[in-house]
């Protein structure tokens, strides 16, 4: 498989955001209409305290992705509520055609005293073509359970031969770092099925294996199906060091399928890897995959997980 | 209509020796009964920590069968570690609701949690025990019953029952948060799930017990019994604000059912209230009621929410209708 890179496409320092929001455009999530694309991203506002909360918003682009042609000045969604999943940021923005409607999948952020966070995956319905979207509840569609016991997130969805499928992380580990009294995050892909794309029966068990050592991060796995193939592009890392250690950080990884069960781990021929210089030379993240004029394209982030926005690739060899 | 003969306190946490992690409380009692005693499991405290902060653990104390005031064994550690870094339970398992199957003991938990905008949530996981109910382990570091699209937070209180051949858990669920008196404090509605194993569970997603005192009522802790062909259920409810008052705290409710699904509100045949005086005064909650010897009892708890131990009714009326 071989990509090109065709560089950053959109800089979040460079525009006015919605909700006070000055940097980063994270997990680009692309919605192709007939005469564009519009492309969701994660950007983040400072609240009181100092920490960020993540916000949706969103960017629309010729279908060559050349030009900018507008940019979302409302919010997309809300945060969510007092006590809620999703009270202190929304990251990614999943989003898919459901008939007449557009299926929001909210990757939920929520803040804890003794570690960061802790996220669920929710729902939330647009009837306007995605400019606005609505919770089908406060709760989450999506969350801990007996084997998943946290960080339930990164949300892709995708309907293969009727039935949902959906692509998430879970955490296994929350370990000591080299930080005094600061916890960090072991997360696994996982994988879960669904009749109507409400209500999900998870897998239950990791669905890629491991390439750097039983601590590798994985996250944002995305799915498309082209020669005859199911093909998973998601991030990984190393579980401590990742901030700054560009050797340590995020970088693509894939995984192909003949039956959507059964996955086989191949990075070698993922066919994209970090530039020698710019924008995204420390680490690649977050990277969507979609299909547009019969071209297949990449969004994904690049250095400090997409402070300064995010950046495209097409598909020029799809063979292994 | 109920008619209870308090007997008067059984268990008062605060008199116990020797154990840092009960130093105070005995939260939402329920027994387990042997041959030659009642085990009767309740949550506790130690100390709050220097930011005035607890944890809670489940214990249990033993109590003679032919006379129930009297306490023969206290537990020696609790029953439940609590949970790792970053899983639903690591701050607190209570409370407790335990059940014979087979030769174990399952226990179902509310596990605590941490927040910063909230002070906590919880979620409701299972242990199992193979030693008569002393020691348990988690079946998984996840919780077995956790937050969905209607139950956003709070999914605590589990009480574990079955009845004809299929396991009930009624538990309550967290609707909203509200500041009141300047802090976020948590609405919460009895709801119930249903399992054919105990261990995958079909929420019925609905509140079942209709409001009384207020729309931000919180309903907790439903106990739920069969006799004389009804179900029924007792639970404690109180306002959302000032409810650390006596007028505002927590009453002991009742609800009646012949299907299980569907619950008849009816709190005057409760028969239970608070004292005029003395440790269950100010409040009354955490009702369970059990059968033994051919007696119904109920434990309960009394002011401050069980923080000076539970007492103990006898059922000496029951009139049907």
């Amino acid at each position: 498989m071989k990509w090109k890179k065709l560089g950053k496409i959109f800089d979040p320092t460079h525009h006015k955001l919605s909700n006070n929001c000055v940097e980063f455009a994270q997990s680009p999530q692309a919605l192709v209409f007939d005469d564009f694309i519009r492309i969701y991203f994660s950007t983040r506002e400072k609240d009181g305290t100092g920490k960020y909360l993540s916000h949706i918003s969103f960017v629309e682009m010729d279908r060559d992705l050349g030009k900018t042609i507008n940019i979302s000045t409302n919010t997309v969604i809300k945060l969510g509520g007092l006590g809620c999943f999703d009270e202190h940021g929304i990251f990614p923005l999943n989003v898919v055609r459901n008939k007449n409607q557009i299926y929001g999948y909210i990757g939920g952020w929520s803040r804890r005293v003794s570690v960061s966070v802790e996220t669920a995956i929710g729902l939330a319905i647009s009837n306007d073509n995605g400019l606005t979207f609505e919770r089908i509840g406060d709760g989450p569609i999506l969350t801990s359970s007996l084997t998943e016991p946290f960080l339930v997130g990164d949300p892709f969805v995708a309907e293969f031969g009727g039935i949902h499928h959906m692509w998430y992380i879970y955490g296994t580990t929350w370990m000591d770092g080299p930080t005094k009294n600061v916890k960090e995050r072991i997360y696994k892909i996982g994988h879960a099925i669904s009749g109507d794309g409400i209500v999900w029966n998870k897998d239950g068990k990791q669905l890629v294996c491991d390439r750097l050592n039983s601590d590798e991060c994985q996250a944002l796995p995305t799915v498309i199906r082209f020669n005859d193939k199911y093909h998973m592009f998601f991030c990984y890392r190393q579980a401590t060091g990742f901030r700054k250690e560009k050797d340590r950080g995020y970088r693509i990884g894939y995984a192909f399928s003949d039956d959507l069960a059964n996955w086989t781990r191949d990075d070698d021929n993922v066919g994209i890897a970090v530039s020698d210089d710019g924008w995204d030379s420390d680490m690649m993240c977050y990277p969507h995959v979609f299909e547009c004029k019969n071209k297949v394209y990449m969004l994904y982030n690049g250095n400090e997980f997409g402070r300064f926005g995010f950046g495209l690739a097409i598909l020029e060899d799809p063979n292994p | 209509m109920f008619k209870w003969k308090k007997l008067g306190r059984v268990f008062n946490p605060q008199e116990v020796q020797g154990r840092n992690w009960l130093k105070e409380f005995a939260q939402a009692p329920s027994v387990l009964v042997f041959d030659d005693f009642v085990r009767v499991y309740f949550s506790c405290r130690p100390l709050p920590d220097e930011n005035g902060q607890y944890v809670s653990y489940s214990a249990f104390v033993d109590l003679n069968r032919n006379n129930l005031f009297d306490i023969v064994n206290i537990a020696e550690k609790p029953i439940l570690e609590l949970g790792e870094p970053g899983t639903f339970d690591e701050f607190g398992v209570y409370p407790t609701s335990v059940i014979r199957n087979g030769d174990e003991v399952w226990a179902y938990y509310g596990g605590w949690t941490r927040c910063e905008s909230v002070p906590f949530n919880v979620a409701i996981g299972l242990a199992t025990s193979r030693d008569h109910g002393v020691t348990f382990n988690r079946i998984g570091s996840g919780p077995v019953l956790s937050h969905s699209v209607n139950e956003p937070f709070i999914l605590s209180g589990p009480k574990i029952r079955r009845f004809n051949h299929c396991w009930y858990l009624w538990y309550i669920a967290g609707k909203k948060w509200i500041i009141a008196g300047g802090k976020p404090e948590p609405v919460y509605k009895i709801r119930m799930a249903t399992s054919e194993d105990g261990s995958h569970w079909k929420k019925i997603d609905r509140d079942i017990i209709e409001n009384k005192v207020e729309e931000n009522e919180a309903q907790a802790s439903p106990d739920v019994f069969f006799r004389d062909g009804v179900y029924h259920m007792f639970f404690s409810y109180r306002y959302s604000e000032n409810f650390r008052s006596r007028e505002h705290g927590y009453r002991i409710g009742y609800a009646y059912s012949r299907d299980l699904l569907n619950w008849d509100r009816d709190d005057a045949k409760a028969g239970i209230d608070v004292s005029q005086d003395g440790w269950d005064s100010e409040m009354i909650s955490y009702p369970h009621v059990f059968e033994l010897d051919g007696k119904v009892y109920m434990l309960y708890l009394g002011n401050q929410v069980g923080r000076f131990g539970f007492g103990l009714a006898e059922l000496e009326e029951h009139q049907s209708g």
